[in-house]
């Protein structure tokens, strides 16, 4: 049985990687270790095969392209096997046949490379939950307030007007608060668009500078950071 | 199969010269059988004078037999007349008189009804040694007894006529034969050596030297004809070809620009001890290049996708202005930096049908050119009009500076762009317009440009409106869902 996930107890949340790239493995190794969980790493697609079925995992990330049985192939082995474990895919094909191809063998979700790692992060989270947890109605970061159901943001005690978009943003932030969000997350999530061509990292960029103006314009402490490279993180320090 | 000679002129030969023995067999066979038929007839012609000579030399002798006035055989007219046959016979069967040519051989059996009365009947028979003769019958009354009178000649001198003209025909034919042989085929190879030619040429036509052209292509008959389509087929692969070409040294040239900043920076972020500060600044640094590289490179593969004709577009009715203003909505927050306004109006019923994410990644492309080239301040009008002809064109204009008009036609080039130095800070590896022209035409539209230096830009876009072109449209998208 999958353990439920508890972000105090994450190093009881124990994911298979099985990803024949070494650097690649290493990096996601790595990467989901800093966020505490167990990771345990097979190079082929038979190793990890045969560590899925001698002990349980919470989530197994699979790549398609292994040499000898592809991704494809295990996956619908697992699946034929009544194991049901989540199985997020990485491709570096993103066509939509595969994508079909993938969630038909019975993928819970799916991921083309090359991919933002806080989104690789995102999508384990969401995996794992099973679902966005049905939403904090009340946030708070220093004394940045966030108030859903009532539409209010107060900082230092003061109101701040802002957006429908704006609006969004924020409390998409503060969902992922201490995380990196990148920006084909919030142009997924906010912007919904599903294609990558779209040029929309100037329209984010702009969006982002705008709450940030609105947010910690006049203030010393600066809440909302931009992660060069990778995104953006609203918490209290920067972590540089 | 195995047998099929492999050169069309061995066949073409080979046709000419089966025709050819075919029809002078023939030929041959005809002049052989009239000729042995005017012999024959000459033959009877001849025997029915010998029989007219002959009656008159038969008599009764006193005891009732029948003689023959020997006499007549010192004056032998001609080597006919010895040769002949001559049998009498009652009309009841009995032979009453046999000539010593004959002997004692039957001459043509029992009388059949009606020999020989009121005429001549001819026919052949052999002997009964097998001799073929030709005979013929006559009833003649002497002393009033009617007496059949059979005369035949020997038919071989006539067969072995003909098997003379057989022989000679058999050397005659095969040296016409092995002669038409020789002239056809130095015929054939006279007519095909063009094409022969044009193989050749084509064989060293490689795709490095696709400039060569066939030969011929100058002449007005079929292998000019020929030829022409081929040189015209040429030209179109040789510039698609150039084009492939240009596309792949300007791609790996737009690769390569993201790289080498990742490697220098990497680089020289190694040579020196740095704070952990100037770290994350070096990795952030990298990282925003790779994320260019990842952006050049889904362009890249839509680009690829749709030169291969593998994208699908998923048509539905689209009303035009709610997609420019979805368009527009994405981009408000750049044209509010810039302060830019938009005048969006036209038609609220025009309506096209197509894949409304193509569509709009067009229109977001053309009005992210128009907001990056903007001047602070000014203003970008849409314009939508269900025009005639069942068009619905969208005017984007700009106010900014302008393309020059010798760029006109490369606008909508792949990595074009008209301000080479600039295109890093305005953030574009110079795709999108060419996403963009893609985008129509596979909905069966076209885009143009107008556009005077430092008076702005109208970028126009017809594209076939909803309604009329329905069933078209439909046809078509079958037509792509098929590839």
């Amino acid at each position: 049985m999958p353990l439920r996930p508890d972000r105090s107890y994450k190093g009881n949340v124990h994911i298979l990687v099985v990803e024949d790239e070494q650097k690649m493995a290493k990096a996601l190794q790595e990467g989901l270790e800093a966020d505490e969980y167990s990771v345990q790493v097979a190079y082929t697609g038979e190793e990890g095969f045969y560590l899925i079925q001698a002990r349980p995992f919470d989530l197994v990330i699979l790549d398609v392209m292994l040499p000898g049985r592809d991704g494809f192939e295990i996956l619908a082995t697992l699946r034929s096997r009544g194991i049901k474990t989540p199985v997020l895919l990485l491709t570096s094909r993103d066509t939509l046949e595969d994508r079909v191809r993938g969630l038909d063998t019975g993928a819970d979700d799916y991921l083309v490379k090359p991919f933002a790692f806080p989104e690789l992060l995102a999508r384990t989270r969401a995996l794992l939950r099973r679902a966005r947890p049905g939403g904090s109605q009340r946030f708070k970061l220093a004394d940045l307030e966030m108030n859903v159901a009532q539409r209010s943001v107060l900082r230092a005690g003061q109101p701040i007007e802002l957006t429908a978009r704006e609006f969004e943003l924020l409390e998409y932030l503060f969902a992922e608060q201490g995380r990196v969000v990148s920006r084909e997350m919030l142009a997924r999530d906010i912007w919904k668009e599903t294609s990558r061509q779209t040029p929309l990292d100037n329209v984010i960029d702009a969006q982002m500078a705008r709450l940030r103006r609105k947010l910690d314009g006049q203030f010393e402490r600066k809440l909302l950071h931009t992660v060069r490279g990778v995104g953006f993180v609203l918490r209290e320090e920067d972590g540089s | 199969m195995g047998l099929r000679p492999t050169h069309v002129r061995t066949r073409l030969t080979l046709w000419y010269v089966s025709v050819l023995a075919s029809l002078l067999i023939l030929a041959w066979a005809g002049t052989c059988a009239l000729l042995f038929w005017q012999l024959r007839s000459q033959l009877d012609h001849f025997s029915i004078q010998e029989i007219e000579t002959v009656e008159g030399l038969f008599f009764f002798t006193p005891d009732g037999q029948l003689g023959v006035r020997e006499d007549y055989h010192n004056h032998p007219e001609s080597k006919e007349v010895i040769e002949r046959f001559l049998e009498v016979r009652s009309p009841d069967g009995t032979v009453l008189f046999r000539n010593e040519r004959l002997g004692n051989r039957a001459l043509g059996g029992d009388p059949f009804p009606g020999e020989g009365i009121g005429g001549y009947s001819e026919r052949s028979a052999p002997l009964s040694d097998g001799t073929r003769v030709r005979l013929v019958s006559r009833v003649h009354t002497l002393d009033g007894h009617p007496l059949l009178i059979r005369l035949a000649h020997s038919e071989e001198p006539l067969f072995s006529q003909l098997k003379e003209l057989l022989l000679a025909s058999l050397v005659v034919l095969p040296l016409v034969l092995v002669v038409a042989w020789i002239s056809g085929y130095g015929l054939a190879r006279r007519a095909l050596s063009p094409i022969e030619q044009m193989a050749r040429r084509a064989q060293e036509i490689t795709p490095d030297k696709l400039d060569a052209r066939l030969p011929n292509d100058d002449t007005d008959d079929e292998l000019g004809q020929l030829a022409r389509v081929f040189n015209q087929t040429l030209a179109r692969l040789e510039q698609a070809f150039e084009q492939l070409r240009r596309f792949t040294s300007d791609a790996s040239h737009e690769l390569r620009t993201p790289l080498a900043m990742i490697r220098s920076v990497g680089e020289v972020g190694l040579q020196k001890d740095g704070t952990r500060a100037e770290y994350r600044d070096i990795i952030g640094s990298m990282l925003e290049e790779v994320n260019r590289l990842t952006s050049l490179i889904d362009n890249l593969l839509t680009i690829s996708r749709a030169d291969s004709g593998h994208i699908q577009l998923h048509r539905t009715v689209v009303p035009v202005i709610a997609l420019a203003r979805e368009a527009a909505g994405l981009l408000e927050i750049l044209m509010e930096e810039k302060s830019l306004r938009l005048v969006l109006e036209g038609d609220e019923h025009a309506q096209v049908e197509g894949d409304c994410l193509f569509l709009r990644q067009a229109l977001v492309n053309i009005l992210h050119n128009a907001v990056k080239y903007s001047p602070v301040g000014e203003a970008i009008s849409v314009r939508v009009r269900n025009g005639d002809a069942n068009q619905v064109t969208i005017e984007i204009q700009d106010r900014g500076p302008g393309v020059p008009s010798e760029d006109h036609g490369r606008i909508f080039d792949r990595f074009y762009r008209v301000d080479k130095a600039r295109w890093r800070e305005s953030g574009g590896a110079g795709l999108g317009l060419s996403i963009a022209k893609w985008a129509v035409e596979a909905h069966g539209g076209s885009i143009g440009l107008t556009s005077e230096p430092n008076k702005g830009c109208t970028f126009r876009i017809s594209l076939p409106s909803a309604r009329a072109e329905a069933p078209a449209l439909r046809r078509n998208g079958q037509k792509e869902a098929q590839t």
